[in-house]
């Protein structure tokens, strides 16, 4: 009987300890970073002119033209997402014919493994690393090396500081991913629906941009639509699908609509609903591969999925690298050429906008496989 | 190792109420401990308690509980598997890759059962007659099957199995399968581990090995016959992790060894080996679900679900020991 | 006498032959990989691992096992930023309190296991959730950055052209391995892993010299913890995941039995070196991460089971 006291004791004080801690934002989950919002219409955002803030490379070798090797060392290898850009970089070495890249990485997104690997691959003697940086900080000092001995940087996906790389390959706004992915929401479940999130961890530097940007919209564009709460269920397949379930289970009629933050996430969702019959009754909107949502689409138990496509992103991210090394991307440029992709715009001064996010629908999702 | 030999004293039956307490009190109080969750959560949200969550917390984590029968019987035996998470990973990416390429469906679910059994019997090998330490043996092997699965997969993602493989969405009766596995499962193991000769073998070796050689017991094949065995329930709680969602993750499933390890000993096996049941251990997997459930329903931040577990496994371990000092 | 350090240098021995034979493969594969340069380099990036291993070394002597250093690990790092700004702390005074904390959270480690009787494995089973998630519970996703540049001295410098935290990592080990080899406190560690029953009756002061190593695993996990921050530049909940794992390889590589009483902190930091080697010439061959990951494991297996059946010869 003591043991059951202690139990009940213990779990108390821990749940009494976590209600305190947890009363802060109305939207948990997101990044406490500035936000600004697009407008309701489609009115573009101003972007400001920025001067060139990334690093420069020292003592690089003159390769224009020539074969060069280059690693790409993204969050982590082995899930759906990143096949895809290690695809889209493969992709675009093929094309150009002179470069030699291979994708290789930690199989947890951790920022110790991470920097571990760019190390290694800074001795083996790189002439250019991409990566998806797990921890924007962290990252620099071991990419700063990386320059500082003469090897082209360029980032992708998740950047890091900016003097840390030379180039930014931004798959999407952060507004505009908030503007998207709520404005669906609304369409799909109405101005005054409730609605959950599953994201990975809140930790995730890009997943808290992006709930940070969409409260920010959702206040000032769908004002009564209702946040229930957002839940945590890292990269794993399994307990997103608990996680979605049990939020299903929990607010019943109330909950009109779910968000997945991650590729993972969306999917697992989807299951959780078509598996509680759900399927019209609640929206799964969010950012997934469409391979991972084909069966829940064609259902029509998801109308509409949002994603820039991460095989173009990866592409595009090699086109720079190669640009960057042959002299034809300099700071101050307004745009860069990267092949089938046409030219591509350079905003806040270091990055390259990869272009509006895709949503892909019933009609047009056949068409991608990634 | 400790001065008492609570082994011989199991190998003799004994009917009193007091040795039930004694042989169940774990479970007792993990079932105690349910109740008051359920009870309490759902005076506060009523919906926690209802038929469609009840079923959600039991068919996610049913591979959990089953794997940890297998587990279960390892540490009863006075070994340790950390690689269980590993070979679940491998096994149901395998059962996915035949289901996509057309083989036949019995065949998508024994084949990777069959992997499972030969492997860990690999394992029992090592451990038993090359004598290396089990937690060596299976730190290795975790390394092994991590790295093996993603340099072969390279981490794509499975998809588009037929229908009739998805053997845990089955539903008998409005219940899905893997309710079923995991209770039948649990019903056969804990009457093996009481009844069979096997079963009281592994509760002495894991007890006494001294004691259990001069009884005649040989400890060697029993100890590859227990990580067999073990293969076979992660063989099988692979396939149900595996036929759970329209989509396999071909990687390893973070944490999940943790996880199982946690039920193990929180359903009252002793890492000490010789004592514990089955039964324990999947009340435990069911009460770890129930709180990770009801952390969303009492609206608590996942960020203090582990920091709970951990608390957990303290205050029972605590317990445990404190009842034993009284014995 | 001399028996029995035979019976324990060999393992260091085959350990010794293994190493070199690896460092001549990878060299031969890869000429960035014997460069002064990559090896210092390397001293740098094992410096966590190496540091952690040696209390662990002593753990697993006494027949123990911590399975939370990478727990206390995280929640060292959290609490150094939390100290730092948040509470306003100097930063070097919130140094010493972050790693005084992880020396608190090794004591509670070492407290459950003596006072409680709870076996090792399972104390710190219990830990390791309990300490990470304190460390996430605390952070609320804030990673704490901004330190000064003196900081960095300490992760990313250098003294006389050796890394910084490779100094503090020789110190350790060299102190380590005078304590574990010719004190007395070393000599009661063995006899714990001997045989703990013969040791409390022979009056060692069993408890205190468990309460005394597990202290100081968490301590060292928590200087680690500060050197990695420093490296890193920034802090998250999420450091040092799996840490443990890396550090229980490397002291099980070096020749330390898990049932305890064997075991040289000489062994373990050639386990650790070979590890490292491995991971580094590997990569630097051109052998990808998850095939370095299966590699280890191979090694692990394959070193004490050479171990083993040479021991069986000599008996």
């Amino acid at each position: 009987m003591r043991k059951t006291l202690f139990l009940t004791a213990a779990l108390g004080l821990t749940m009494g300890v976590g209600t305190a801690a947890m009363a802060d934002s109305p939207w948990t989950g997101g990044d406490n970073l500035p936000t600004s919002p697009l407008a309701c219409d489609n009115t573009p955002g101003a972007a400001a002119a920025m001067p060139y803030d990334g690093g420069a490379v020292t003592g690089a070798p003159d390769l224009k033209g020539k074969p060069i090797k280059v690693v790409d060392v993204p969050k982590l290898i082995g899930i759906g997402y990143f096949n895809a850009t290690s695809k889209g970089i493969a992709d675009a070495a093929k094309e150009l014919g002179n470069v030699d890249a291979k994708t290789d990485g930690p199989t947890q997104a951790n920022i110790d493994q991470q920097v571990s690997f760019l190390d290694n691959y800074i001795t083996s003697g790189v002439n250019g690393i991409l990566f998806a940086a797990n921890d924007p900080v962290a990252i620099a000092p071991v990419l700063k090396k990386a320059l500082s001995k003469g090897i082209h940087v360029v980032g992708y996906d998740a950047n890091s500081q900016p003097d840390a790389r030379e180039w930014f390959v931004n798959q999407a706004q952060f507004n505009g991913i908030g503007k998207a992915l709520v404005d669906d929401m609304a369409k799909e479940i109405g101005e005054d629906g409730a609605f959950a999130i599953v994201t990975s961890t809140f930790t995730t530097p890009n997943q808290a941009r992006w709930i940070a940007e969409m409260a920010a919209y959702q206040a000032k564009c769908h004002p009564k639509m209702k946040w229930l709460e957002t839940v945590e269920a890292q990269e794993d397949n399994n307990l997103s699908f608990n996680q979605a379930t049990t939020l299903i289970n929990k607010y019943d009629d109330e909950l009109k609509g779910i968000f997945g933050m991650t590729s993972v996430a969306t999917p697992a969702s989807a299951e959780a609903v078509t598996q509680a019959n759900m399927c019209g009754k609640i929206a799964v909107v969010g950012l997934a591969t469409p391979n991972a949502m084909k069966p829940y689409v064609a259902k029509d138990c998801v109308k509409s999925v949002v994603l820039w496509n991460p095989v173009d992103l990866g592409y595009a991210a090699m086109y720079v690298l190669r640009a960057v090394v042959d002299g034809d991307l300099k700071p101050g440029a307004k745009s860069v050429k990267a092949g089938k992709l046409g030219e591509l715009q350079i905003i806040n001064g270091s990055e390259v906008l990869l272009g509006a996010p895709t949503t892909f629908t019933k009609e047009n999702i056949g068409n991608f496989d990634f | 190792m400790t001065t008492e030999t609570p082994a011989l004293s199991r190998l003799v039956p004994v009917r009193r109420w007091k040795s039930f307490f004694e042989s169940y009190g774990q479970e007792f109080v993990i079932l105690a401990a349910l109740v008051v969750l359920f009870v309490g959560v759902g005076f506060y949200n009523p919906r926690f308690i209802s038929a469609n969550n009840l079923t959600s917390m039991f068919v996610g984590n049913a591979y959990i509980a089953i794997a940890a029968i297998g587990m279960s019987m390892v540490i009863i035996s006075g070994n340790i598997d950390v690689s269980v998470g590993s070979l679940i990973g491998v096994l149901g990416t395998i059962s996915g890759t035949m289901a996509v390429n057309g083989y036949p469906v019995i065949l998508c679910w024994l084949v990777p059962v069959l992997i499972g059994m030969v492997i860990n019997a690999g394992v029992g090998v090592l451990v038993a007659y090359v004598k290396i330490p089990s937690i060596v043996v299976t730190l290795g092997m975790l390394s092994i099957l991590k790295g093996g699965l993603i340099s072969v997969t390279g981490g794509a993602w499975i998809s588009g199995m037929p229908p009739e493989f998805m053997i845990a969405q089955f539903r008998l009766f409005g219940l899905p399968s893997s309710v079923y596995f995991m209770v039948v499962l649990t019903a056969l193991a804990a009457l093996w581990m009481k009844y069979s000769p096997f079963g009281r073998a592994i509760y002495a070796i894991g007890g006494n090995p001294e004691a259990a050689r001069v009884t005649g017991i040989r400890i060697q094949p029993a100890i590859v016959g227990v990580f067999t065995i073990h293969g076979m329930f992660a063989g099988i709680a692979a396939i149900l992790f595996a036929t759970q969602l329209q989509v396999i993750q071909s990687t390893v499933p973070p944490n999940l060894e943790l996880t199982v390890i946690t039920a193990s000993v929180v359903g009252g096996v002793s890492i000490l080996g010789g004592t514990g049941t089955v039964i324990g251990s999947t009340l435990a997997a069911i009460l770890f679900a129930a709180i990770g459930s009801s952390l969303v329903f009492l609206n608590i931040s996942a960020y203090w679900l582990r920091a709970v577990q951990g608390l957990m496994i303290l205050a029972t371990v605590l317990a445990d020991m404190a009842r034993r000092r009284r014995i | 006498m001399t028996l029995v350090l035979n019976r324990m240098l060999r393992h260091e021995v085959i350990l010794g032959v293994l190493l070199v034979a690896a460092l001549i493969v990878l060299a031969g594969q890869s000429e960035h990989f014997w460069t002064a340069d990559n090896l210092l380099n390397q001293g740098r990036l094992m410096a966590e691992v190496g540091l952690i291993a040696l209390p662990m070394t002593f753990v697993i002597v006494t027949g123990g096992i911590d399975l939370s250093v990478g727990s206390i690990f995280g929640l060292s790092a959290i609490l150094l930023g939390v100290f730092w700004q948040n509470m306003g702390l100097p930063l070097p005074v919130a140094m010493v309190a972050a790693i005084l904390v992880g020396g608190i959270a090794g004591l509670g480690n070492g407290f459950i296991i003596t006072r409680f009787k709870v076996p090792p494995l399972i104390a710190t089973l219990a830990t390791l959730a309990l300490y990470r998630g304190l460390a996430e519970g605390i952070s609320q996703a804030r990673s704490v950055r901004g330190y000064p540049d003196w900081f960095f001295g300490l992760g990313q410098g250098e003294v006389l052209g050796v890394p910084s935290q490779l100094w503090i990592m020789i110190v350790c080990f060299v102190i380590a391995a005078f304590i574990l080899g010719l004190t007395t406190f070393g000599r009661t560690t063995y006899a714990i892993g001997s045989n703990e029953v013969a040791a409390r009756f022979s009056g060692l002061k069993v408890d205190r010299a468990k309460l005394l190593i597990y202290g100081a695993s968490g301590l060292i996990a928590g200087l680690a913890a500060v050197i990695f921050v420093s490296r890193v530049s920034t802090t998250r909940s999420d450091m040092g995941t799996g840490l443990e794992l890396d550090v229980i390889t490397a002291v099980v590589l070096g020749g330390t039995s898990i049932f305890g009483g064997r075991g040289t902190v000489i062994g373990t930091g050639l386990g650790l070196i070979l590890m490292q080697a491995l991971k580094n010439g590997l990569a630097l061959s051109g052998v990808k991460g998850d095939g370095t990951i299966v590699v280890i494991g191979a090694v692990l297996i394959a070193a004490i089971l050479i171990g083993n059946l040479l021991s069986r010869d000599g008996d």
